[in-house]
């Protein structure tokens, strides 16, 4: 019991100093809105539409993102230009109900749909969360650089023929039997 | 008869079923590809490969396709050994060294049978890396789209198109790893079934045109067991519906009628619920009002006619719509009606009786099983889905005999045929008649003619009489009858109605109503008239006359669900949910009642027809009658029956109807020097006519004439002609065709209602100078 009192003291007078250093120390808190924090590239927050390197509409509207949504947040339906393209005449992301679980990226086969570090989203009612194509899309990239779907795959759109690909070779003459 | 051992398992089979087929029976999945439960096996695609044990120990295993492995008792299969494994990784890994890897932009994702076996045996990474083979695309019109590099080889949609629809433009070219699918030239495919290439090919090489302009992905369709509404046969279907909009069709598997195939009239038709025409909100004297508004409008107007009141049912209009509309009109002491030109009441209700009293009629199926036929009129354009059993019926060896006055093609596959002006038909079916009564030797080509069909007809196990209603008056329908039982027992007759539900609209039409409406109108008994999804207004022979008519009426009621000529005029209309947004039944040629289940709802529903009837009913303050107690009354001991079953025939008691055999001697001079004919194709009917996309394919208006005529009148083709029809002239290009006989003008629908002349009508034709 002796023993203990010194002890109780030591510890008293550590805490103190403890708390008195930590008062001059460097502040971890930052003054969030005033002050805001670098995210990682990689966090999950507000999605967004990107755009191939020539500047066309990622998206091909192919309803993975919709189908693995495990909210069914996503909603939207396929058109397609004349030349052949298919796109998205509607895109709507229902934010209040979005979990930011990132499924819809890790589906999308065009790596058009990205989540971005950026979760500054309030709004005052549920309609103003629900996002449609203009307030998705946006004019670039986004974390693929580089990246276009249709260079890849076989089908033909305005400034592709069919055996223009990355991976094609010319197509077959399909009147002829020589090779 | 015997079992096989498939891993262990006792699996029962029939004679003649291969390994493949006996197992896909009871849910083992062999994964294939070309194999097809109507088209057969091929062995093109490999990927069947199970491996068998010899009962010999001595003997090793043997890798064999299971589809082309007859199937024997005590045979030992092995679908989950290694080396079956091995040989289907294989074929996989090799199918998809030239695939173009379009998945997302490709249609079929989701219900691609490439997709489902790459993922079950193929292996999961992809090991060549050289490039791949690819081949150009064409346009085949505005119903299926093509794209090539996602083919496999597998030889189904030659096999339709070629063996089984018997089409002739489109095949295989080239050889070895680059054989192309695809047609001679770009240009829309001409058979009246390519839709099914859609269907048949496994993966996304042919997919829907019109479905890929609102593509949606198979998970998000709505659907539900519905019954096709282009025409008599009842083709049973899958609509597809996405965000209050109808989508597609897909066919539903019906044992004993269409199977795995429908027409494209089917598969396309459906555009006209969308059509940017359609009324969706009802009017009142061309004001749009709310549902209630005009309700009670329409209301007050009955009141005020009290007992001069008409209803005017339809043959597009389901069982429920149309007996809704009759008890309405027996409270209201009115006349009910449901065609809008007699002498087609008269032949669909005389073909209805005829039909009541035949023992049994022929299901497609069975059709398909008949070994001869003779076709009164055209079968492709009126029941399309007749027309592909008799092709069946032809490659199994069946003669066909067709009897006809414009093109058709089934002329293509008959063994004789008889090209005579509409008012002969009748008597060549008189002189058949005679034949078969009484045997005699032919004279003259066309008496040899006749005599080989009545020849074939009299030897055949079971030979099958079918007439085309639209283009046959009463009596020849009634002759035809005669001649089946001339014929014996073994004959089976059948007739192609006007209609989805005309075989249940005849049932409930009074005798002569339609002549009773039209004359109570004209004289000013009726001064309102409700009509329900009749357009008697557009009507080819009598829309003259009903439009006269109509206007000594004080208000014109339309319920309907496409922008007809009549809901044009409407004074009160009251848009109706078209077939797939409510639930109804049809009754369809062989008698047989179908139910169809709501598949969808608009973002703003409509109500069915016979909803609008019970809520005027009770806006006139009458009980509001009940569509089951309705029914119930009409066919005693009726049940709805069930969508999605195979049907119940429809206990009706024997129409009352007259049945008039006297046929008009052909053998003196037609009033006329010329004499209209309907030329028909498989797009046209009053429903189908407001999709947009098949009437891309619906054939130019032209005058279509016999050649020999043409020389010996001096008219060329291409020449352009005056018609003169009793409402109008017309100036159209002529163009000759070897399927129109003599003295006949072939002409569309559309035109035959713009002269007001009908099938078989004078017409008068000058040459412009």
């Amino acid at each position: 019991m002796n023993k203990q009192t010194p002890t109780l003291l030591i510890r008293l007078w550590r805490s103190l100093w403890t708390t008195l250093r930590h008062a001059w120390a460097k502040r971890e808190t930052v003054s969030y809105p005033e002050v805001k924090r670098p995210l990682p590239g990689r966090w999950r927050g507000r999605i967004v539409l990107t755009r191939d390197p020539d500047g066309e509409e990622r998206c091909v509207a192919c309803y993975l993102c919709s189908a693995v949504c495990p909210v069914d947040c996503i909603h939207l339906q396929a058109t397609q230009r004349a030349d052949g393209r298919r796109y998205p005449e509607t895109f709507r992301i229902d934010f209040s109900r979005c979990i930011f679980c990132g499924f819809c990226e890790e589906a999308c086969p065009t790596l058009a749909i990205q989540l971005t570090p950026d979760f500054e989203m309030c709004e005052r009612s549920h309609n103003e969360l629900v996002y449609e194509k203009e307030q998705l899309l946006i004019d670039g990239q986004g974390k693929h650089v580089g990246y276009n779907f249709y260079r890849h795959a076989g089908i033909a759109i305005f400034g592709k023929a069919i055996g223009e690909g990355v991976c094609d070779t010319p197509p077959v003459d399909h009147d002829t039997n020589l090779p | 008869m015997g079992t096989i051992r498939i891993d262990g398992r006792e699996i029962p089979f029939k004679e003649g079923d291969n390994v493949l087929k006996a197992a896909l029976a009871v849910g083992i999945e062999i994964p294939y590809f070309c194999y097809h439960d109507t088209l057969g096996s091929l062995g093109a695609c490999r990927l069947c490969a199970v491996e068998i044990t010899p009962k010999d120990p001595a003997k090793a295993p043997q890798v064999v396709m299971a589809c082309l492995e007859p199937a024997r008792d005590g045979l030992e299969v092995s679908v989950s050994a290694l080396a079956a494994r091995q040989v289907r990784q294989g074929v996989i890994e090799f199918l998809m060294i030239n695939h173009p890897h379009d998945c997302p932009v490709c249609d079929e994702g989701g219900e691609c049978h490439l997709q489902d076996m790459t993922v079950a045996c193929g292996p999961p990474y992809r090991r060549y890396r050289g490039r791949k083979r690819t081949f150009t695309n064409q346009d085949l019109g505005p119903l299926v789209h093509h794209e090539m590099n996602r083919c496999i080889t597998c030889y189904r949609c030659t096999r339709f198109y070629q063996e089984y629809a018997l089409g002739d433009d489109l095949g295989a070219m080239r050889l070895r790893n680059e054989v192309y699918f695809g047609r001679f030239q770009d240009g829309p495919l001409a058979s009246p079934f390519a839709g099914n290439l859609v269907e048949v090919c496994p993966t996304g090489v042919f997919t829907d045109a019109v479905f890929r302009q609102h593509f949606a992905r198979v998970w998000d369709l709505k659907t539900a067991p519905s019954v096709c509404p282009h025409c008599s046969v009842g083709c049973n279907t899958l609509p597809g519906a996405r965000d209050g909009t109808l989508r597609r069709i897909r066919n539903r598997f019906h044992a004993e009628l269409n199977r795995w195939f429908i027409c494209d009239r089917g598969r396309y038709g459906h555009q006209y619920s969308e059509h940017p025409a359609r009324p969706l909100t009802p009017r009142v004297e061309d004001v749009k009002v709310s549902y209630r508004q005009a309700l009670t409008a329409a209301a007050e107007q009955i009141k005020a006619a009290r007992d001069k009141i008409g209803g005017l049912g339809s043959v597009r209009e389901d069982l429920e719509g149309n007996a809704m509309l009759r008890a309405l009109l027996y409270d209201l002491s009115g006349i009910f009606a449901t065609f809008s030109d007699p002498q087609l009441e008269v032949a669909t209700t005389t073909a209805v009786a005829q039909l009541q009293n035949t023992t049994r009629v022929l299901s497609l199926a069975e059709m398909e099983q008949v070994d001869a036929a003779l076709i009164v009129g055209d079968l492709t354009a009126h029941a399309p889905m007749i027309d592909l059993a008799l092709r069946q019926a032809y490659r199994n060896g069946a003669k066909l005999a067709v009897l006809h006055s414009g093109p058709t093609p089934l002329v293509r596959f008959a063994a004789t045929t008889l090209t005579v002006p509409p008012h002969e038909i009748g008597a060549h079916l008189l002189r058949l008649n005679e034949w078969v009564a009484a045997p005699s030797a032919a004279h003259n080509k066309q008496e040899k003619e006749l005599t080989d069909i009545a020849t074939y007809l009299t030897a055949a196990h079971q030979p099958l009489l079918i007439g085309v209603i639209e283009t046959m008056v009463a009596p020849e329908i009634a002759v035809l009858a005669q001649l089946s039982t001339a014929l014996g027992s073994r004959a089976r007759l059948a007739y192609a109605l006007p209609g989805a539900n005309a075989y249940g609209a005849a049932l409930l039409t009074p005798a002569s109503s339609t002549s009773a409406m039209l004359e109570a109108i004209e004289s000013g008994q009726i001064q309102t008239l409700i009509v329900a999804g009749n357009d008697p207004l557009g009507d080819a022979r009598l829309g003259a006359r009903w439009r006269t008519a109509c206007q000594r009426l004080n208000t014109l009621i339309v319920l309907d669900c496409v922008a007809t000529a009549t809901a044009e005029a409407a004074d009160i209309l009251l848009p109706v949910a078209a077939w797939a947004e409510r639930s109804g039944t049809f009754v369809n040629y062989e008698g047989r009642a179908q139910g169809f289940a709501s598949v969808f709802q608009r973002s703003e529903p409509l109500p069915s027809t016979a909803e609008v009837i019970a809520d005027l009913a009770q806006c006139l303050g009458l009980a509001p009658p009940d569509a089951a107690v309705v029914l119930s009354d009409a066919f005693p001991g009726y049940q709805a029956p069930v969508p999605g079953t195979l049907g119940s025939p429809l206990a009706a008691l024997p129409l009352p109807v007259q049945i008039d055999t006297t046929i008009l001697p052909a053998k003196g001079p037609h009033p006329g020097r010329w004499q209209a004919a309907l030329t028909s194709w498989y797009g046209d009917e009053p429903l189908a006519g407001f999709a947009p996309a098949l009437l891309k394919l619906a054939p130019a208006a032209a005058a279509l004439i016999n050649p020999a005529i043409a020389l010996s009148e001096g008219i060329a083709e291409g020449e352009r002609v005056r018609l003169r029809g009793p409402v109008e002239t017309m100036v159209l290009p002529v163009q000759l065709d070897n399927n129109v006989a003599a003295g006949t003008i072939a002409l569309a629908r559309g035109v035959l209602a713009q002269l007001g002349v009908g099938h078989g009508d004078p017409l008068e034709l000058e040459k412009i100078s």
